[in-house]
């Protein structure tokens, strides 16, 4: 089971549960989420999933690869060094992490 | 039969349009469309074209009802079966073939000083023309060809080449007249292409640099040689005839709004606005085809399993439903986003690099280095196209 729950700029809170695992971003395009644009479907390329991850859960998240990194200095609203990820590139429910459960702050913007 | 075969239309029939409006202005028509049947058979392109932005966005998050590996495509005939007319995981392989080359630290520590070196060479030409100087074949149009054989690794091939290929072989892909001279001329161009391929390869073997060939050349588990053609061909399409069109379309649009262009002279940070603004208002490329895996519903209608599409992203990113005055070219709009660069996997590769030539190194130097820009009062610029849109021509004059 993979749940994710999205609060966005505005203070409101939406949850996604699911049974099969999901990134972060694919479950917010999926359920109409706004807040994720996800322009390029997940290749770590367009920068538009931008998320910052809840406190609580950044000890189990997997490393941030290098084309994730360079995307991470492209987002439309400020970089925070240590929440700031791609949403395209936190999959959750899956048996092969520890993540079957993720908070994740929106920007503001994502274009 | 599923059970809503009853209860939804069928496609109306948009025999009204014609190519030569479609070709001169779409926008009138896309705005009929829109208003009356987003998704309509349209027997002059012979195809359903889908034209609000809502089913235009719903086909891109579905690539399994919505196959880019349409049949009887008239690019697989031109450029070969290149990675755009593929789905995942075939797609997958050769996207991910093209490596980091197109990717902003590449741009950041090897592109982005070319561009600049073309840019100052190509602006010479203008200022040696003077006044009445045509910004798309002394600046637009050989900029971008130069900056494309930099990144491709065409390195023995011309600007001048890159141009005549481009415009051959996107011929061909639009040849539906079935022009044999067309044709010929695309064949010729893809021949060439080979050659220059089958070339550098083996020098990059032994000189690697940033480049997209380089990459491919020291792949450890090479793509096939027919693909790496086909990506090489679609790429001389999308990577020179798009940047050269936005550019034009910018400079076209900032000159018709002289308060949007006294803004942008004021403050050259807005030039990344501006190129995203110029892309939604004229989408360069305006339209790109899909094809039906199952019957499906779209925008209330029912299309039959096969059905070929063309997906009109111009008309989308015009959508009054998602964009307030959407026919107006307004770099102070809300910023949201439109569909100019397509979505899903196809999304397009060169988005950055288009971004940097054009926003970043293009524009910026265009507005310092003629100032007064405006247009030439004795020669009016041109714009055509519907599929691919761009200034024919876009002839200026400045405070020399």
């Amino acid at each position: 089971m993979a749940t994710i729950i999205y609060l966005n700029a505005n203070g409101e809170t939406q949850t996604v549960q699911q049974d099969k695992p999901v990134s972060v971003m694919r479950a917010a395009i999926e359920n109409g989420i706004d807040g994720i644009v996800g322009e390029c479907g997940g290749q770590a390329m367009c920068a538009t999933c931008h998320v910052y991850v809840d406190d609580g859960y950044l000890d189990r998240l997997p490393p941030i690869s290098d084309d994730e990194a360079e995307m991470l200095d492209c987002t439309a609203a400020d970089r925070d060094d240590a929440r700031s990820r791609l949403g395209c590139q936190l999959l959750v429910g899956s048996p092969e992490n520890d993540l079957d459960e993720i908070v994740v702050n929106l920007p503001a913007t994502q274009v | 039969m599923t059970s809503h075969t009853g209860s939804i239309e069928a496609p109306a029939a948009a025999d009204w349009v014609t190519l030569d409006d479609l070709q001169t202005d779409p926008f009138p028509v896309y705005a009929r469309l829109r208003a009356e049947h987003p998704v309509a058979w349209v027997p002059a392109v012979n195809r359903y074209l889908v034209t609000s932005f809502d089913a235009c966005h719903t086909i891109e998050l579905d690539a399994e009802t919505y196959s880019a590996n349409e049949a009887g495509s008239l690019m697989k005939r031109s450029m070969g079966h290149s990675m755009l007319r593929k789905d995942d995981p075939e797609h997958a392989r050769d996207r991910a073939s093209y490596g980091s080359s197109l990717r902003p630290k590449a741009i950041k520590e090897t592109w982005q000083a070319i561009f600049q070196a073309n840019a100052e060479k190509y602006l010479a030409d203008v200022l040696a023309e003077g006044p009445g100087a045509d910004l798309i074949r002394l600046f637009a149009a050989p900029y971008a060809a130069d900056n494309l054989r930099a990144v491709m690794g065409f390195d023995n091939a011309s600007a001048q080449d890159m141009q005549r290929w481009s415009q051959t072989m996107i011929n061909g892909t639009g040849n539906y007249a079935d022009d044999p001279e067309i044709w010929a001329l695309s064949e010729q161009s893809s021949a060439e292409v080979d050659v220059v391929i089958d070339e550098m390869l083996p020098y990059f073997r032994q000189h690697p640099n940033s480049s997209i060939l380089s990459g491919l050349a020291n792949m450890p588990d090479a793509l096939g040689i027919d693909a790496i053609r086909a990506n090489m061909k679609m790429t001389i399409g999308g990577g020179l005839n798009e940047p050269r069109d936005v550019l034009g379309v910018a400079i076209w649009a900032l000159l018709q709004q002289p308060d949007q262009l006294a803004q942008v002279m004021n403050d050259p940070t807005l030039t990344p606005t501006v190129f995203d603004e110029a892309i939604r208002w004229i989408a360069p490329i305006g339209m790109y085809p899909r094809q039906a895996t199952r019957e499906v519903e779209l925008g209330g209608v029912l299309l039959p399993a096969g059905a070929r599409l063309g997906v009109v992203i111009g008309s989308a990113n015009r959508d009054e439903s998602e964009f307030d005055n959407a026919a107006e070219f307004d770099i102070n709009r809300p910023r949201k986003p439109h569909l100019a660069f397509g979505g899903g996997a196809h999304y397009c590769a060169g988005a950055w690099v288009a971004k940097a030539q054009v926003a970043q190194v293009a524009l910026p130097m265009l507005l310092d280095k003629l100032p007064g820009l405006r247009f030439d009062p004795d020669h009016e610029a041109r714009i055509t196209g519907w599929v691919f849109r761009g200034l024919l021509d876009l002839p200026v004059i400045w405070n020399a």
